[in-house]
């Protein structure tokens, strides 16, 4: 494998030569918008069969010298249809290019691309001007309600923090259910990565050096990444340059960052001094006399900033573009904030007549973070009547604090004294080069990639000597630093043909790719310091230091290959094959096999669909299936290992601690999980493509499904074992339509809008199909679950008892006699579902599911004049949340619970009246569907200034200003359905400019 | 221009002869060949089979987790393995309201009780992990892997101490769960799924290995500290045996007093002058303990265990540091059915009776409520000369499984039972017991008053909370059908339960996953 990379790199070195182009004819013209008449800047002009170029300037004119035997100049834009038009001896050619026509618009697919109009799967594309826009740190956030069947949401309102993906629902419940992220040709690891010290791996990529995101839905498409593609691939393009002269782009912008209020979720000073009264009479000494709102306190303003600058420009062989971003953004909590800086540089260039291009991309990131320390759900707990700080006691650096091992802290505290943040750096670039052999065989071309992800990171986390929990527990302050290293070589080489035979005209492909990852994860705990002075810096003076690492490497190799196959512009079909090979299994189940094959059928085209032509613009039918795999869980689950144990469980004989090794459990036929899917698919335009629309069935079934399951006892090492066992099923129908409602010069309204149902089902768990394996584990006690894995039903459907409401609309309190048998016990207040007259675990029932059955977005563009204005809603429906800040804090007796301590309770304590915790109460499921306006934009475009040698853009952004919706915590937007006091999502305002010069 | 192409050409033919290695090994963990080809490692190998007992993975106190079953603290094998001997009975109540835990109080649980799941799957850990060994360190595979046959003689020895280890877990589990699975290192990993035997049938295999054993063992006080020689054989038998009939409708009561001569005979343990010191930090180095299970402050540190004794029961106005421990978990305590047991609960006259009664109720309302009951800070993490343990987290205290104290109780009660041995030396034995708790004669009892009855509730005042108890009452016959204590059957005044109780219930989960096993009755 080195000897390729080796002779890639001789071979890039040897090609070092110059083509020279003879000036023949000039050509001039201008280049304009079809609709508003306005110039068009940087439109380039290709004189067709050669690799003469240029672009347009800031007028949109330009001045073209056409080589010996140029006839034809082709205009294009991205976003635009590209134009040609014959020179036929004129050297004034001005040409007006349409916008948002699909006519022609290339999609990347997967080792190459293919023109909208030929694609078979489900792919959909979103450009740079049609993204999301605002405060934004993960890319993904960009689509973020844009594309029908994806789901895109924030795990939490943290700034950059993680956000997860679901194409068309999860195929998997132990494997990883995150996409493949492919940026610029190259795939990155599972949810893109990501070491200690950082936060989304994702965050590596300036969303403003994106040009475009392309999701691959169905296998038909996803299929060419084989093991990978299972939960659909997210194609990230960059920003290339374009020739011409150089143009240079600044765009910085400020925002502010609000908590958003909300419902109330623990009770004020007031109320709690009221409901100790009468439900912990013995314990009101020990209330304060303070007033304090923790979680006020806990929260602020957050403010931000970001700054991109680019330069982009080129030749008639070469462009260049290179950027620079920083961002910084503060969170609502206290503590958290992320700052970035980046750095992007693309290069192309051609040669030989066009027959070598050469591509060459290179981005690095660094990010600092700082984190808050979890202390939204103390916030909640901690006694509002207590003082933040205790004059008359400096034990805990003066805060207030309870001196019991498992009391709750002082939120401020916490905050101010415990340090959490970390740095991490990324750098991933690639080197294309495709060489064309027209002149050997006309329509070959090789490619070849070359591509490098480094990424490093440390966090570090230091606890002071004075803070609370040190104090309690006799310890002088500790330390944790984490580090990360993850490397990831990929060589990719494939050859493409593309020929015609009479009316078929055909694309071949056939490739190799190489990828390794490996992955070094070092880390040192420290304990018991001589002074706090040098932080977690000086490991030295720790008593007691804990080292260990992890070293994880892994493999992908695949051989692959492709036909795309156009019979008349009618029929278009798509097959696909991938022989993949992992290293995560043993010899017998290595390589998989992963085909697919889709069809699409262009009726216009027909001739007896010529009546139709007046209705309709466009109108395809797409069929789809293919198989694709999963592989992203642990490794080494095939082999046997023995593991060793580390300093802290070593076992005594006699004087001697003696270090120990376990044999683990594992399971030697592992194999991966498959997934095969089906897709039907229709593409229509209405009213010259003024209504457009995409509308698609699907059913995904995954079967080998991976899961952690009880073994026989003793048959294995261990009581669990990750085997093949289980399958599940996705099936849905999504929707996407644009319209562009108005259209005129100085006024322009256009909508899009998409909405997909997903509904999965379990379809077997073991080899007997009955199991049930409860999941959704709750805070509150130990080993509490509320979420069940049960055939026929919704992955992670809610499993409760159903809690009988009184006359009073109000769930029976537990603690009293309801049904007069003389006893108290379950089924005084729950349901006796079996009718056997008693209340156990037989009596939870199935209800409701986490994952929204249906999933929405609307986009408005609006423009007048120099104005535009947009907004995007974006909803779900059907999901449920359990709210377990309600129930782990919803009963009297948590006011006394676990000490000589006072604990605040959720308001719904004093509805509900609960003495003792019902964690497994249905009370606590909600429906949690909301319609959000995420991403509101206002804009005016001051065009050219200062005499024209800048153009001017200003706008305002408002992010997550309002949320419809029935659910009483705080956000209806978390995990998966069980809301436990996440970072809360804020209300941020932007306001930036645009220069352009 | 050709150059280029040709080099082109080349490169293709290079890539399509690539790299197809996908064969990759871990680095920071090893294959069995790799760990046993070293004599180091069949030592570390053999200390994890005992670190069954003591810890819950490969990192502590908690991390590579060995079961995944339940929170990996709430999983450590004693854990459970006490809960389960403890809280059925009256000595104690906790005031969690974890899953499944007041239900053990009741006497209530059921088939998905999770602390019954967990102590089950420890069990066969313990027992897979015990099978692996053998099947590791045959002779063929010491000879293949290039193992010096100097070194095979200590192999042996580990060999005959995880074969005890094995039968000590297979004890439990007929103990507890009576027909149970039955497998050996005979057969394989991921092989075909165990059938269930009859208890006595695994009765009669733990008794036939511990007669393989015994020799093979070194004599008493012959093996480190931590280690088993042969005294705990003859312990393991001697509980095997008084229990016969339960386990298999056998009397072998003969072969319990034979057993428990052996080790009072030996002259190799003593009673600890002062009872408190058997359950304090320094407690290895009384002379009192026959085998215990080792904890350490620094380097066995779990969650379970005496981390779990030292700390659930503090809460209150105790003072965690007057027990080295950092803070109370404000859990256990006691029911009067065991205060009840001393005539003066305060420890004044019989220094066995270690209750806390600070701000804290006799009889309970409540079961969560930590005042209700008193508190038992039996166990500690405090030394002979009242030092702290090495971290107030964790304890330093080691788990006394067998105790000369307990060697004569049952030696006693095995003759009250007509298992021949001497009337004289067992009302001697108790005597010396009475003795040592008085500080006096004062306690001391006469023959007349050596009955089987007082036998139970002297085992009680003794050894209550070491985990004991379940076992003792069923094999009196007064754990379910007899037998009233405040809770059980989960009324304040108690009530009487099934006698299906007397065996756990086998975890839904194994039921489902071995269709081999049926379910004992009443489940």
């Amino acid at each position: 494998m080195k000897l390729n990379l080796r002779w890639g790199l001789m071979a890039l070195s040897l090609l070092c030569c110059f083509s020279i182009a003879q000036a023949q004819q000039r050509v001039s013209g201008i280049v304009t918008d079809a609709d508003s008449g306005e110039s068009l800047i940087g439109a380039s002009i290709l004189v067709e069969g050669t690799s003469t170029g240029t672009i347009t300037d800031i007028d949109g004119s330009y001045t073209i010298t056409i080589p010996e035997g140029g006839s034809n100049l082709q205009f294009s834009y991205t976003g635009y249809a590209t134009v040609t038009e014959t020179i036929n001896g004129r050297s004034q050619i001005d040409v007006q290019l349409s916008a948002g026509s699909v006519l022609d618009e290339v999609v990347v697919i997967g080792y190459g691309s293919v023109k909208k109009d030929d694609l078979t799967g489900s792919v959909n594309t979103v450009e740079a001007r049609t993204f999301n826009q605002g405060a934004i740190v993960a890319p993904t956030n960009l689509i973020a309600g844009k594309v029908a069947g994806v789901q895109v949401q924030n795990d939490s309102g943290e700034p950059g923090g993680g956000v997860t993906v679901r194409i068309r629902g999860g195929t998997s419940v132990t494997a990883s259910n995150n996409p493949l992220y492919v940026v610029d040709g190259i795939p990155l690891p599972d949810n893109g990565g990501g070491v200690a010290g950082g936060r989304n791996p994702l965050n590596f990529l300036n969303p403003s050096d994106i040009e475009s995101m392309t999701v691959l839905k169905d296998a038909s498409a996803a299929a060419i990444y084989g093991s990978r593609g299972a939960n659909g691939v997210i194609i990230i393009t960059t920003k290339k340059g374009v020739a011409g002269a150089p143009q240079i782009t600044y765009d910085g912008n400020f925002t502010v960052s609000n908590v958003i209020a909300g419902t109330q979720q623990s009770l004020t000073a007031d109320q709690f001094r009221d409901v100790v009264t009468f439900a912990a009479p013995d314990r009101i000494e020990r209330l304060g006399t303070n007033s304090t709102d923790w979680f006020d306190q806990a929260t602020q303003t957050g403010f931000g900033t970001q700054h991109n600058l680019s330069i982009g420009g080129g030749s008639e062989s070469s462009t260049y573009r290179a950027s620079m971003g920083y961002q910084q953004l503060e969170g609502v909590l206290i503590g958290a904030e992320t700052e970035r800086i980046n750095l992007a540089l693309n290069f192309t260039q051609s040669m030989f007549n066009d027959k070598l291009r050469i591509g060459l991309n290179l981005k690095g990131v660094s990010t600092n973070n700082d984190y808050d320390n979890g202390v939204v759900g103390e916030t909640r707990r901690f006694d509002p009547t207590q003082p933040i700080f205790d004059p008359g006691n400096n034990t805990f650096a003066g805060f207030f604090e309870y001196n019991q091992a498992l009391a709750p802290r002082n939120p401020v505290s916490t905050i101010e004294q415990i340090q959490n943040g970390g740095s991490a750096y990324r750098g991933i670039g690639n080197l294309d080069l495709e060489y064309n052999f027209d002149d050997l065989i006309p329509g070959l071309s090789y490619k070849v990639v070359l591509g490098f992800d480094v990424e490093d990171g440390q966090s570090e986390r230091f606890v002071p000597r004075t803070y609370a929990n040190e104090l309690v527990s006799g310890f002088d302050g500790e330390f944790e630093i984490k580090n990360g290293r993850r490397t990831s070589k990929l060589f990719d080489t494939y050859l493409t043909y593309d020929f015609s035979v009479g009316s078929n005209q055909f694309k071949l492909q056939a490739g190799y790719s190489y990828q390794d990852f490996d992955q070094f994860y070092p880390e040192y705990i420290g304990r018991n310091l001589e002074t706090d002075a040098f932080g977690p810096f000086n490991p030295g003076i720790a008593d007691e230091l804990i080292v260990r690492s992890t070293i994880i490497e892994n493999r992908l190799i695949s051989f692959f290959g492709r036909l795309n196959w156009n019979i008349n512009e009618k029929y278009l079909i798509t097959a696909s094959l991938r022989r993949d090979g992992s290293s995560r299994f043993g010899e017998e189940n290595r390589w998989g096999l992963f085909p697919s094959a889709a069809f699409a059928w262009r009726v216009l085209e027909e001739s007896w669909a010529s009546g139709l032509t007046g209705a309709f613009t466009d109108l395809k039918l797409r069929v789809g299936y293919g198989v694709t795999g999963n592989q992203d869980f642990d490794d080494y689950l095939y082999l046997p290992i023995y593991q060793f144990g580390d300093q802290r469980v070593r076992y005594q004989f006699g004087d001697e601690f003696i270090s120990t090794v376990r044999a683990n459990a594992y399971d030697a036929g592992l194999k991966w999980e498959e997934t095969t899917s089906w897709n039907i698919g229709l593409d229509f335009g209405f009213l010259n493509n003024r209504l457009t629309g995409i509308l698609e069935f699907y059913q995904k079934d995954t079967e080998d499904l991976l899961f952690s399951i009880n073994v026989p006892a003793g048959t294995n090492l261990s009581d669990r074992v990750t085997t093949n066992i289980g399958a599940l099923r996705n099936r849905g129908v999504e929707l996407t339509l644009n319209a562009v409602a108005i259209d005129q010069p100085d006024l322009g309204l256009n909508f899009t809008g998409n909405i997909s149902f997903n509904d999965n089902e379990v379809r077997q768990l073991d080899g007997a199909g009955s199991a049930d394996v409860l999941t959704g584990g709750i805070s509150g006690g130990v080993g509490n679950n509320v979420q069940i894995l049960r055939v026929g039903e919704a992955v992670n459907a809610f499993y409760l008892y159903e809690h009988i409401i009184g006359d009073d609309g109000r769930p029976l309190a537990d603690g009293i006699d309801h049904n007069e048998d003389g006893a108290i016990n379950l089924a005084d207040i729950y349901v006796d579902q079996n009718n056997d007259g008693m209340v156990n675990d037989q009596d939870r029932r199935v209800a409701e599911q986490p994952a929204p059955r249906a999933v929405l977005g609307l986009t408005t563009n609006l423009t007048y004049k120099n104005f535009d204005f947009s907004f995007t809603f974006r909803g779900v429906l059907g999901n449920f949340n359990y709210n377990n800040n309600s129930s782990v804090r919803g009963y009297f007796r948590a006011i006394t619970e676990g000490g000589q301590w006072l604990n605040n309770l959720h308001p719904s304590a004093t509805f509900t009246r609960f003495s003792g915790p019902q964690y497994f109460s249905d009370y606590y499921l909600e429906n949690a569907s909301f319609l959000r306006l995420d991403n509101v934009r206002i804009g005016y475009n001051f065009g050219a200034i200062a005499g024209g040698a800048m153009n001017l853009n200003v706008y305002a952004i408002g992010q997550n200003l309002f949320t419809l919706t029935n659910y009483s915590g705080l956000d209806p937007e978390v995990g998966n359905g069980i809301d436990n006091a996440p970072f809360p999502r804020a209300r941020i305002f932007t306001v930036g400019l645009r220069l352009g010069l | 221009m050709q150059n280029y192409q040709a080099i082109l050409l080349l490169l293709i033919g290079l890539s399509m002869a690539s790299c197809t290695d996908l064969e990759l090994l871990p680095q920071d963990r090893a294959d069995p060949n790799a760990v046993l080809s070293s004599e180091d490692n069949y030592e570390a190998f053999l200390a994890r089979i005992y670190s069954g007992l003591a810890v819950t993975g490969q990192q502590g106190p908690a991390g590579a987790s060995d079961i995944q079953s339940l929170d990996e603290g709430f999983s450590q094998y004693l854990r459970p393995f006490w809960q389960l001997q403890e809280l059925t009975t009256e000595s104690s109540v906790i005031a969690w309201g974890d899953a499944g835990l007041p239900e053990l109080c009741f006497q209530t649980w059921t088939s998905d009780n999770q602390f019954v799941r967990a102590m089950y799957y420890r069990i066969f850990f313990q027992v897979s992990q015990a099978n692996e060994f053998l099947r590791e360190t045959t002779e063929d595979k010491l000879q293949a892997r290039g193992i010096r046959e100097g070194f095979w003689p200590t192999v042996d020895i580990y060999r005959a101490e995880v074969r005890f280890l094995r039968a000590f877990s297979y004890w439990h589990a007929i103990d507890m769960f009576g027909d149970v699975i039955f497998y050996t290192e005979e057969n394989a990993v991921g092989g075909d799924n165990p059938p269930q035997q009859s208890r006595a049938e695994v009765f009669n295999f733990i008794a036939s290995e511990l007669a393989a054993i015994e020799n093979e063992l070194p004599e008493p006080g012959g093996n480190v500290y931590g280690r088993v020689d042969r005294a705990a054989v003859w312990m393991l038998q001697a509980k095997l045996f008084q229990n016969a009939d339960v386990y298999a409708g056998q009397d072998r009561q003969s072969d319990a007093i034979t057993a428990l001569e052996k080790i009072i005979n030996s002259n190799n343990f003593l009673l600890e002058p002062e009872y408190a010191h058997l359950f304090g930090a320094d407690n290895h180095i009384s002379r009192e303990l026959i085998w215990t299970i080792p904890f350490d402050g620094l380097n066995t540190q779990t969650f379970g265990g005496l981390t779990y004794l030292t700390h659930a029961p503090v809460g209150g106005t105790m003072d965690p540091l007057a027990y080295g421990i950092n803070g109370g978990w404000f859990g256990l305590r006691t029911t009067s059915g065991l205060v009840n047991q001393f005539e003066d609960p305060t420890g004044e006259t019989d220094e066995r009776a270690i209750f806390y009664t600070d701000g804290q109720t006799l009889e309970i309302d409540n079961i969560s409520e930590f005042s209700q009951g008193y508190a038992v800070p039996k166990f500690t993490n405090i030394t002979s000369e009242g030092e702290t343990g090495s971290d107030p987290r964790f304890a330093d205290t080691d788990y006394p499984v067998f105790r000369l104290a307990d060697a004569y109780l049952m030696y006693a009660e095995s003759v009250l039972r007509g298992g021949g041995g001497s009337r004289e030396v067992a009302l001697q034995l108790i005597n010396d017991l009475r003795e040592r708790a008085f500080d006096s004669n004062a306690g001391n009892i006469s023959d007349a008053e050596l009955t089987l009855d007082f036998i139970l509730d002297e085992r009680s005042r003794e050894l209550y909370w070491e985990g004991h108890r379940r076992t003792d009452l069923i094999r009196f016959n007064q754990f379910s059908e007899n037998g009233v204590w405040p809770w059980k059957g989960g009324v304040a005044e108690g009530q009487t339960t099934d006698s299906f109780r007397n065996l756990f219930p086998f975890p839904a989960t194994e039921i489902l996953a071995n269709p081999n096993l049926r379910q004992n009755t009443g489940y």
